[in-house]
Protein backbone atom coordinates (compact mmCIF):
# COMPACT_ATOMS: atom_id res chain seq x y z
CA UNK A 1 0.00 0.00 0.00
CA UNK A 2 1.22 3.41 -0.74
CA UNK A 3 1.15 6.06 1.88
CA UNK A 4 -0.02 9.43 0.77
CA UNK A 5 3.29 11.13 0.31
CA UNK A 6 3.65 14.24 2.43
CA UNK A 7 3.76 17.42 0.43
CA UNK A 8 7.41 17.86 -0.30
CA UNK A 9 8.66 20.71 1.80
CA UNK A 10 11.42 22.72 0.38
CA UNK A 11 12.79 25.85 1.99
CA UNK A 12 13.28 27.28 -1.47
CA UNK A 13 9.52 27.29 -2.04
CA UNK A 14 8.95 29.85 0.68
CA UNK A 15 8.09 33.30 -0.59
CA UNK A 16 11.48 34.75 -1.29
CA UNK A 17 12.52 37.56 1.02
CA UNK A 18 13.37 40.89 -0.43
CA UNK A 19 16.78 42.35 0.25
CA UNK A 20 15.33 44.73 2.80
CA UNK A 21 13.60 41.91 4.67
CA UNK A 22 16.79 39.85 4.69
CA UNK A 23 18.70 42.80 6.07
CA UNK A 24 16.02 43.36 8.68
CA UNK A 25 16.11 39.73 9.79
CA UNK A 26 19.91 39.66 10.02
CA UNK A 27 19.90 42.88 12.04
CA UNK A 28 17.34 41.36 14.40
CA UNK A 29 19.46 38.25 14.92
CA UNK A 30 22.64 40.22 15.47
CA UNK A 31 21.07 42.85 17.73
CA UNK A 32 21.80 41.22 21.14
CA UNK A 33 25.40 40.37 20.20
CA UNK A 34 26.00 43.87 18.84
CA UNK A 35 24.58 45.35 22.02
CA UNK A 36 26.91 43.22 24.16
CA UNK A 37 29.95 44.06 21.99
CA UNK A 38 29.22 47.77 22.41
CA UNK A 39 28.81 47.31 26.17
CA UNK A 40 32.16 45.51 26.37
CA UNK A 41 33.96 48.23 24.39
CA UNK A 42 32.29 51.00 26.37
CA UNK A 43 33.01 49.54 29.79
CA UNK A 44 36.63 48.67 29.04
CA UNK A 45 37.34 52.33 28.28
CA UNK A 46 38.69 54.24 31.27
CA UNK A 47 35.45 55.42 32.80
CA UNK A 48 34.98 57.23 36.05
CA UNK A 49 32.32 54.68 37.02
CA UNK A 50 33.32 52.77 40.14
CA UNK A 51 33.25 48.99 39.73
CA UNK A 52 32.90 49.08 35.95
CA UNK A 53 34.71 45.72 35.60
CA UNK A 54 32.13 43.98 37.79
CA UNK A 55 29.27 45.83 36.13
CA UNK A 56 30.48 44.71 32.70
CA UNK A 57 30.43 41.02 33.68
CA UNK A 58 27.03 41.46 35.32
CA UNK A 59 25.48 43.09 32.24
CA UNK A 60 26.95 40.52 29.85
CA UNK A 61 25.78 37.56 31.94
CA UNK A 62 22.31 39.11 32.31
CA UNK A 63 21.97 39.81 28.59
CA UNK A 64 23.07 36.30 27.59
CA UNK A 65 20.57 34.85 30.07
CA UNK A 66 17.68 37.03 28.90
CA UNK A 67 18.15 36.46 25.20
CA UNK A 68 18.77 32.73 25.47
CA UNK A 69 15.53 32.36 27.45
CA UNK A 70 13.24 34.69 25.52
CA UNK A 71 14.66 34.85 22.02
CA UNK A 72 17.19 32.07 21.30
CA UNK A 73 17.27 33.03 17.61
CA UNK A 74 19.03 36.21 18.68
CA UNK A 75 21.53 34.27 20.78
CA UNK A 76 22.91 31.18 18.99
CA UNK A 77 25.45 29.06 20.90
CA UNK A 78 28.27 30.64 18.96
CA UNK A 79 27.44 34.11 20.29
CA UNK A 80 28.34 33.58 24.00
CA UNK A 81 31.52 31.83 22.88
CA UNK A 82 32.67 34.64 20.60
CA UNK A 83 31.54 37.36 23.03
CA UNK A 84 33.37 35.70 25.92
CA UNK A 85 36.52 35.38 23.85
CA UNK A 86 36.26 39.05 22.89
CA UNK A 87 35.79 39.98 26.56
CA UNK A 88 38.90 38.00 27.50
CA UNK A 89 40.93 39.55 24.69
CA UNK A 90 39.91 43.05 25.71
CA UNK A 91 40.27 42.45 29.42
CA UNK A 92 42.87 40.72 31.48
CA UNK A 93 41.20 37.40 32.31
CA UNK A 94 42.93 34.24 31.02
CA UNK A 95 41.76 33.51 27.46
CA UNK A 96 38.65 31.35 27.29
CA UNK A 97 37.46 31.75 30.88
CA UNK A 98 34.60 34.14 30.06
CA UNK A 99 33.64 32.00 27.05
CA UNK A 100 33.40 28.99 29.30
CA UNK A 101 31.27 30.79 31.90
CA UNK A 102 28.95 32.42 29.34
CA UNK A 103 28.48 29.09 27.55
CA UNK A 104 27.51 27.48 30.86
CA UNK A 105 25.01 30.27 31.55
CA UNK A 106 23.68 29.88 28.00
CA UNK A 107 23.45 26.10 28.31
CA UNK A 108 21.58 26.20 31.62
CA UNK A 109 19.15 28.90 30.55
CA UNK A 110 18.36 27.43 27.15
CA UNK A 111 17.89 24.01 28.79
CA UNK A 112 15.42 25.44 31.29
CA UNK A 113 13.84 28.00 29.02
CA UNK A 114 10.42 26.37 28.60
CA UNK A 115 10.11 26.06 32.37
CA UNK A 116 11.36 29.58 32.96
CA UNK A 117 9.06 31.22 30.41
CA UNK A 118 5.99 30.05 32.27
CA UNK A 119 7.09 31.42 35.63
CA UNK A 120 6.43 34.67 37.41
CA UNK A 121 9.05 37.41 36.92
CA UNK A 122 10.10 37.28 40.59
CA UNK A 123 10.78 33.53 40.39
CA UNK A 124 12.80 33.99 37.19
CA UNK A 125 14.71 36.78 38.89
CA UNK A 126 15.46 34.56 41.87
CA UNK A 127 16.62 31.68 39.64
CA UNK A 128 18.70 34.11 37.61
CA UNK A 129 20.24 35.32 40.88
CA UNK A 130 21.36 31.75 41.58
CA UNK A 131 22.87 31.41 38.09
CA UNK A 132 24.57 34.83 38.26
CA UNK A 133 25.95 34.08 41.72
CA UNK A 134 27.28 30.73 40.55
CA UNK A 135 28.88 32.39 37.50
CA UNK A 136 30.59 35.03 39.68
CA UNK A 137 31.79 32.38 42.08
CA UNK A 138 33.13 30.28 39.19
CA UNK A 139 34.96 33.32 37.82
CA UNK A 140 36.54 33.89 41.21
CA UNK A 141 37.46 30.21 41.59
CA UNK A 142 39.08 30.10 38.14
CA UNK A 143 41.00 33.32 38.84
CA UNK A 144 42.29 31.73 42.08
CA UNK A 145 43.20 28.54 40.21
CA UNK A 146 45.23 30.35 37.55
CA UNK A 147 47.06 32.53 40.06
CA UNK A 148 47.61 29.54 42.41
CA UNK A 149 46.73 32.01 45.11
CA UNK A 150 43.61 32.59 47.21
CA UNK A 151 42.18 35.90 46.02
CA UNK A 152 39.85 38.25 47.81
CA UNK A 153 36.26 36.98 47.28
CA UNK A 154 34.76 40.44 47.85
CA UNK A 155 34.74 41.46 44.12
CA UNK A 156 32.98 38.18 43.26
CA UNK A 157 30.32 38.88 45.88
CA UNK A 158 29.96 42.42 44.58
CA UNK A 159 29.62 41.10 41.04
CA UNK A 160 26.96 38.58 42.11
CA UNK A 161 24.98 41.37 43.80
CA UNK A 162 25.35 43.59 40.73
CA UNK A 163 24.18 40.66 38.57
CA UNK A 164 21.03 40.36 40.65
CA UNK A 165 20.50 44.10 40.88
CA UNK A 166 20.98 44.93 37.22
CA UNK A 167 18.69 42.17 35.91
CA UNK A 168 15.29 43.91 36.32
CA UNK A 169 16.64 46.92 34.45
CA UNK A 170 18.05 44.78 31.63
CA UNK A 171 14.90 42.70 31.51
CA UNK A 172 12.67 45.76 31.29
CA UNK A 173 14.79 47.31 28.53
CA UNK A 174 14.99 44.14 26.48
CA UNK A 175 11.28 43.37 26.94
CA UNK A 176 10.42 46.82 25.70
CA UNK A 177 12.70 46.23 22.74
CA UNK A 178 11.12 42.85 21.97
CA UNK A 179 7.71 44.48 22.18
CA UNK A 180 8.66 47.10 19.59
CA UNK A 181 10.21 44.46 17.31
CA UNK A 182 7.11 42.26 17.53
CA UNK A 183 4.84 45.18 16.78
CA UNK A 184 6.87 45.92 13.67
CA UNK A 185 6.71 42.27 12.70
CA UNK A 186 2.93 42.10 12.90
CA UNK A 187 2.43 45.44 11.23
CA UNK B 1 23.10 25.21 2.83
CA UNK B 2 24.03 21.53 2.65
CA UNK B 3 20.87 19.43 2.32
CA UNK B 4 20.70 17.25 5.48
CA UNK B 5 17.72 15.60 7.06
CA UNK B 6 15.96 17.27 9.98
CA UNK B 7 17.13 14.54 12.39
CA UNK B 8 20.78 15.08 11.49
CA UNK B 9 20.35 18.80 11.77
CA UNK B 10 18.80 18.47 15.25
CA UNK B 11 21.57 16.12 16.36
CA UNK B 12 24.17 18.58 15.10
CA UNK B 13 22.35 21.40 16.87
CA UNK B 14 22.58 19.50 20.16
CA UNK B 15 26.28 18.92 19.61
CA UNK B 16 27.16 22.58 19.16
CA UNK B 17 27.10 23.55 22.84
CA UNK B 18 29.32 20.68 24.14
CA UNK B 19 31.76 21.20 21.28
CA UNK B 20 31.99 24.93 22.04
CA UNK B 21 32.43 24.22 25.77
CA UNK B 22 35.27 21.82 25.00
CA UNK B 23 36.75 24.38 22.63
CA UNK B 24 36.73 27.06 25.33
CA UNK B 25 38.42 24.70 27.78
CA UNK B 26 40.97 24.00 25.04
CA UNK B 27 41.53 27.72 24.59
CA UNK B 28 42.03 28.15 28.36
CA UNK B 29 44.65 25.41 28.37
CA UNK B 30 46.32 26.68 25.18
CA UNK B 31 46.35 30.21 26.58
CA UNK B 32 48.04 28.98 29.76
CA UNK B 33 50.56 26.88 27.83
CA UNK B 34 51.54 29.50 25.29
CA UNK B 35 51.14 32.80 27.02
CA UNK B 36 53.03 34.70 24.34
CA UNK B 37 50.42 33.81 21.70
CA UNK B 38 47.59 34.98 23.97
CA UNK B 39 49.40 38.24 24.68
CA UNK B 40 50.00 38.85 20.97
CA UNK B 41 46.32 38.26 20.23
CA UNK B 42 45.40 40.66 23.03
CA UNK B 43 47.71 43.33 21.69
CA UNK B 44 46.21 43.00 18.19
CA UNK B 45 42.69 43.48 19.56
CA UNK B 46 43.81 46.36 21.77
CA UNK B 47 45.60 47.96 18.82
CA UNK B 48 42.47 47.76 16.72
CA UNK B 49 40.24 49.14 19.47
CA UNK B 50 42.58 51.89 20.66
CA UNK B 51 41.05 54.66 18.47
CA UNK B 52 37.56 53.79 19.70
CA UNK B 53 38.62 53.90 23.31
CA UNK B 54 40.40 57.16 22.56
CA UNK B 55 37.11 58.59 21.31
CA UNK B 56 35.25 57.47 24.45
CA UNK B 57 37.98 58.75 26.77
CA UNK B 58 38.12 62.05 24.89
CA UNK B 59 34.40 62.71 25.08
CA UNK B 60 34.44 61.69 28.71
CA UNK B 61 37.17 64.20 29.58
CA UNK B 62 35.27 66.86 27.65
CA UNK B 63 32.12 66.21 29.65
CA UNK B 64 33.93 66.14 32.97
CA UNK B 65 35.71 69.41 32.06
CA UNK B 66 32.36 70.98 31.32
CA UNK B 67 30.88 69.81 34.63
CA UNK B 68 33.98 70.92 36.51
CA UNK B 69 33.86 74.31 34.79
CA UNK B 70 30.31 74.89 35.92
CA UNK B 71 31.18 73.82 39.45
CA UNK B 72 34.29 76.00 39.60
CA UNK B 73 32.49 79.09 38.38
CA UNK B 74 30.82 79.46 41.78
CA UNK B 75 34.07 79.82 43.69
CA UNK B 76 35.93 82.11 41.31
CA UNK B 77 36.34 85.17 43.52
CA UNK B 78 37.36 83.11 46.54
CA UNK B 79 39.88 81.19 44.52
CA UNK B 80 41.27 84.31 42.91
CA UNK B 81 42.10 85.85 46.29
CA UNK B 82 43.67 82.62 47.43
CA UNK B 83 45.76 82.36 44.28
CA UNK B 84 47.00 85.91 44.57
CA UNK B 85 48.35 85.36 48.07
CA UNK B 86 49.84 82.08 46.97
CA UNK B 87 51.41 83.74 43.94
CA UNK B 88 53.10 86.35 46.14
CA UNK B 89 54.43 83.57 48.35
CA UNK B 90 55.66 81.58 45.36
CA UNK B 91 57.41 84.60 43.88
CA UNK B 92 59.56 84.78 47.00
CA UNK B 93 60.29 81.07 46.70
CA UNK B 94 61.14 81.54 43.03
CA UNK B 95 63.87 84.03 43.97
CA UNK B 96 65.20 81.61 46.55
CA UNK B 97 65.15 78.77 44.02
CA UNK B 98 67.00 80.79 41.38
CA UNK B 99 69.73 81.78 43.79
CA UNK B 100 70.01 78.18 45.02
CA UNK B 101 70.21 76.86 41.47
CA UNK B 102 73.01 79.33 40.69
CA UNK B 103 74.84 78.31 43.82
CA UNK B 104 74.34 74.64 42.96
CA UNK B 105 75.70 75.23 39.45
CA UNK B 106 78.76 77.04 40.71
CA UNK B 107 79.42 74.31 43.29
CA UNK B 108 79.09 71.63 40.63
CA UNK B 109 81.62 73.41 38.41
CA UNK B 110 83.99 73.61 41.37
CA UNK B 111 83.66 69.87 41.93
CA UNK B 112 83.96 68.79 38.22
CA UNK B 113 80.56 67.07 38.51
CA UNK B 114 79.76 64.45 35.82
CA UNK B 115 76.28 65.38 34.49
CA UNK B 116 73.62 62.67 34.40
CA UNK B 117 72.13 61.77 31.02
CA UNK B 118 68.65 63.18 30.40
CA UNK B 119 66.21 60.33 29.88
CA UNK B 120 64.19 60.23 26.67
CA UNK B 121 60.43 60.14 27.14
CA UNK B 122 57.17 60.04 25.22
CA UNK B 123 53.72 60.99 26.51
CA UNK B 124 50.61 59.02 25.68
CA UNK B 125 46.93 59.17 26.48
CA UNK B 126 45.54 56.37 28.63
CA UNK B 127 42.69 54.94 26.58
CA UNK B 128 41.66 51.74 28.29
CA UNK B 129 41.60 50.33 31.73
CA UNK B 130 42.38 46.81 30.59
CA UNK B 131 42.56 45.46 34.10
CA UNK B 132 39.54 43.52 35.21
CA UNK B 133 38.58 42.60 38.73
CA UNK B 134 41.82 40.82 39.42
CA UNK B 135 44.36 42.93 37.57
CA UNK B 136 45.45 46.52 37.46
CA UNK B 137 46.78 47.63 34.09
CA UNK B 138 46.11 50.39 31.58
CA UNK B 139 46.55 50.74 27.83
CA UNK B 140 48.51 53.64 26.43
CA UNK B 141 48.41 55.05 22.87
CA UNK B 142 52.18 54.95 22.31
CA UNK B 143 53.91 51.92 20.91
CA UNK B 144 57.13 50.75 19.33
CA UNK B 145 56.70 53.35 16.57
CA UNK B 146 57.12 56.06 19.21
CA UNK B 147 60.04 54.31 20.85
CA UNK B 148 58.37 52.57 23.77
CA UNK B 149 60.00 49.32 24.88
CA UNK B 150 59.14 46.62 27.37
CA UNK B 151 60.49 47.54 30.79
CA UNK B 152 60.22 51.30 30.35
CA UNK B 153 59.04 53.29 33.34
CA UNK B 154 55.66 55.05 33.22
CA UNK B 155 55.31 58.20 35.32
CA UNK B 156 52.19 60.25 35.91
CA UNK B 157 52.38 63.94 36.86
CA UNK B 158 53.56 63.41 40.40
CA UNK B 159 54.98 59.93 40.73
CA UNK B 160 55.54 56.41 39.51
CA UNK B 161 52.55 54.68 37.90
CA UNK B 162 53.97 51.41 36.58
CA UNK B 163 56.06 49.65 33.99
CA UNK B 164 55.50 48.76 30.33
CA UNK B 165 54.90 45.03 30.02
CA UNK B 166 53.67 44.55 26.45
CA UNK B 167 54.14 46.70 23.38
CA UNK B 168 52.33 46.74 20.06
CA UNK B 169 53.05 49.11 17.17
CA UNK B 170 50.62 51.76 18.42
CA UNK B 171 49.73 50.75 21.96
CA UNK B 172 51.50 49.66 25.11
CA UNK B 173 50.20 48.00 28.23
CA UNK B 174 51.38 49.40 31.54
CA UNK B 175 51.23 47.18 34.61
CA UNK B 176 50.38 49.46 37.51
CA UNK B 177 52.21 49.30 40.84
CA UNK B 178 49.01 48.14 42.54
CA UNK B 179 48.71 44.93 40.49
CA UNK B 180 49.21 41.67 42.31
CA UNK B 181 52.05 40.78 39.93
CA UNK B 182 53.96 43.98 40.68
CA UNK B 183 56.94 43.80 43.03
CA UNK B 184 59.35 46.72 43.08
CA UNK B 185 62.53 47.42 45.00
CA UNK B 186 62.03 50.68 46.90
CA UNK B 187 63.87 52.85 49.36
CA UNK B 188 62.48 54.61 52.42
CA UNK B 189 63.71 58.14 52.02
CA UNK B 190 64.58 59.19 55.57
CA UNK B 191 66.18 55.96 56.78
CA UNK B 192 67.64 54.92 53.38
CA UNK B 193 66.45 51.38 54.14
CA UNK B 194 65.49 49.22 51.19
CA UNK B 195 62.30 47.17 51.00
CA UNK B 196 59.98 45.55 48.50
CA UNK B 197 56.65 47.06 47.57
CA UNK B 198 54.18 44.34 46.58
CA UNK B 199 50.84 45.12 44.93
CA UNK B 200 47.72 43.22 45.98
CA UNK B 201 45.13 44.75 43.61
CA UNK B 202 44.03 47.10 46.39
CA UNK B 203 44.70 50.85 46.00
CA UNK B 204 47.58 50.68 48.48
CA UNK B 205 50.46 48.25 47.85
CA UNK B 206 52.06 46.58 50.86
CA UNK B 207 55.63 47.03 52.12
CA UNK B 208 57.62 43.85 52.66
CA UNK B 209 61.11 42.82 53.72
CA UNK B 210 62.04 46.10 55.37
CA UNK B 211 64.86 45.88 57.93
CA UNK B 212 63.61 45.22 61.43
CA UNK B 213 65.89 47.85 62.96
CA UNK B 214 64.57 50.69 60.80
CA UNK B 215 60.86 50.28 60.40
CA UNK B 216 58.93 52.54 58.02
CA UNK B 217 57.60 55.64 59.74
CA UNK B 218 54.08 56.90 59.10
CA UNK B 219 54.20 59.63 56.44
CA UNK B 220 57.72 58.80 55.28
CA UNK B 221 58.35 59.26 51.55
CA UNK B 222 58.92 56.12 49.48
CA UNK B 223 61.10 56.33 46.34
CA UNK B 224 62.39 53.77 43.86
CA UNK B 225 65.67 52.02 44.51
CA UNK B 226 68.17 51.15 41.80
CA UNK B 227 68.72 47.67 43.16
CA UNK B 228 68.45 45.03 40.41
CA UNK B 229 68.83 47.77 37.84
CA UNK B 230 65.16 47.99 36.90
CA UNK B 231 64.60 51.58 38.00
CA UNK B 232 66.74 54.64 38.45
CA UNK B 233 67.19 55.88 41.98
CA UNK B 234 64.75 58.22 43.65
CA UNK B 235 61.57 58.32 41.56
CA UNK B 236 58.79 59.35 43.96
CA UNK B 237 56.18 56.66 44.64
CA UNK B 238 54.18 57.63 47.71
CA UNK B 239 54.11 57.88 51.46
CA UNK B 240 54.07 55.21 54.15
CA UNK B 241 50.78 54.65 55.88
CA UNK B 242 49.85 52.13 58.57
CA UNK B 243 46.48 50.49 57.99
CA UNK B 244 46.99 48.34 61.11
CA UNK B 245 49.90 48.24 63.53
CA UNK B 246 52.76 46.29 61.94
CA UNK B 247 51.23 46.41 58.46
CA UNK B 248 52.76 49.28 56.51
CA UNK B 249 51.37 50.12 53.07
CA UNK B 250 52.28 52.78 50.53
CA UNK B 251 49.81 55.47 49.64
CA UNK B 252 50.77 56.32 46.03
CA UNK B 253 51.10 59.96 45.02
CA UNK B 254 49.41 59.12 41.73
CA UNK B 255 45.66 58.62 41.60
CA UNK B 256 45.90 55.29 39.80
CA UNK B 257 42.18 54.95 39.21
CA UNK B 258 41.99 58.28 37.38
CA UNK B 259 44.92 58.15 34.97
CA UNK B 260 44.56 60.24 31.81
CA UNK B 261 48.13 60.76 30.60
CA UNK B 262 51.34 58.86 31.24
CA UNK B 263 54.93 59.74 30.40
CA UNK B 264 56.99 56.71 29.43
CA UNK B 265 60.68 57.17 30.22
CA UNK B 266 63.56 55.20 28.79
CA UNK B 267 66.20 55.60 31.45
CA UNK B 268 68.53 53.25 29.59
CA UNK B 269 69.25 51.37 32.82
CA UNK B 270 70.29 48.27 30.90
CA UNK B 271 73.06 50.20 29.16
CA UNK B 272 74.88 50.90 32.42
CA UNK B 273 77.34 48.08 32.71
CA UNK B 274 79.81 47.82 35.54
CA UNK B 275 83.45 47.48 34.51
CA UNK B 276 84.89 43.97 34.35
CA UNK B 277 86.07 42.70 37.70
CA UNK B 278 87.74 39.32 38.33
CA UNK B 279 85.64 37.12 40.58
CA UNK B 280 82.60 39.33 40.15
CA UNK B 281 79.31 37.45 40.45
CA UNK B 282 76.57 39.00 38.27
CA UNK B 283 73.65 40.29 40.32
CA UNK B 284 70.83 39.34 37.98
CA UNK B 285 70.33 35.72 37.17
CA UNK B 286 69.77 34.70 33.54
CA UNK B 287 66.11 34.91 32.62
CA UNK B 288 64.15 31.68 32.76
CA UNK B 289 60.46 31.17 32.01
CA UNK B 290 58.41 30.96 35.18
CA UNK B 291 55.71 28.40 35.60
CA UNK B 292 53.32 30.68 37.47
CA UNK B 293 50.95 32.79 35.39
CA UNK B 294 51.42 36.56 35.16
CA UNK B 295 54.86 36.49 36.75
CA UNK B 296 56.37 36.81 33.29
CA UNK B 297 54.57 40.11 32.80
CA UNK B 298 57.14 41.80 34.97
CA UNK B 299 60.05 40.88 32.75
CA UNK B 300 63.47 40.21 34.10
CA UNK B 301 65.51 41.99 36.67
CA UNK B 302 62.85 41.97 39.38
CA UNK B 303 64.14 39.16 41.48
CA UNK B 304 67.79 40.06 41.93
Amino acid sequence: MSEPSPPSWDPDLEPRLTFGQKLDRTARHLLPSAFIVLVIIFFSAPLAIPGSAELLSAIVIGSVFFWSVWRPTGMPALAPFVLGLFMDLVGFTPLGVSSFILLLVYGISSYARFGLMRMNFLVVWFLYGLIGGAASFLQWALACLFRLHGLDPAPALFEALLCIGVYPLLSATFSWFLHILDEKESA
Amino acid sequence: MIPVSIQVRQALGKLVLPVLLLLSVGIIIAGQADRKLADTARMYVADALAPLWGLIAHSQTDISHLVQGVKDARHLAEENAKLQTENAKLRRWYDVAVSLARENDSLKTELHWVPEPTPAFVTGRVVADSGGMYARAVLLVAGTTSGVHVGNVALATNGLAGRVTEVGPHAARVLLITDIASRLPIELESSHATAIMAGDNSPMPRLMYYPQDSRPIEGERVVTSDQAGAFPMGLPIGTVHYLHPGQPVVQPFVQLDKLTMLRVFDFGQSEIEPPEAPGHVPLTRPHRPLALPFKTLLGQGQEG
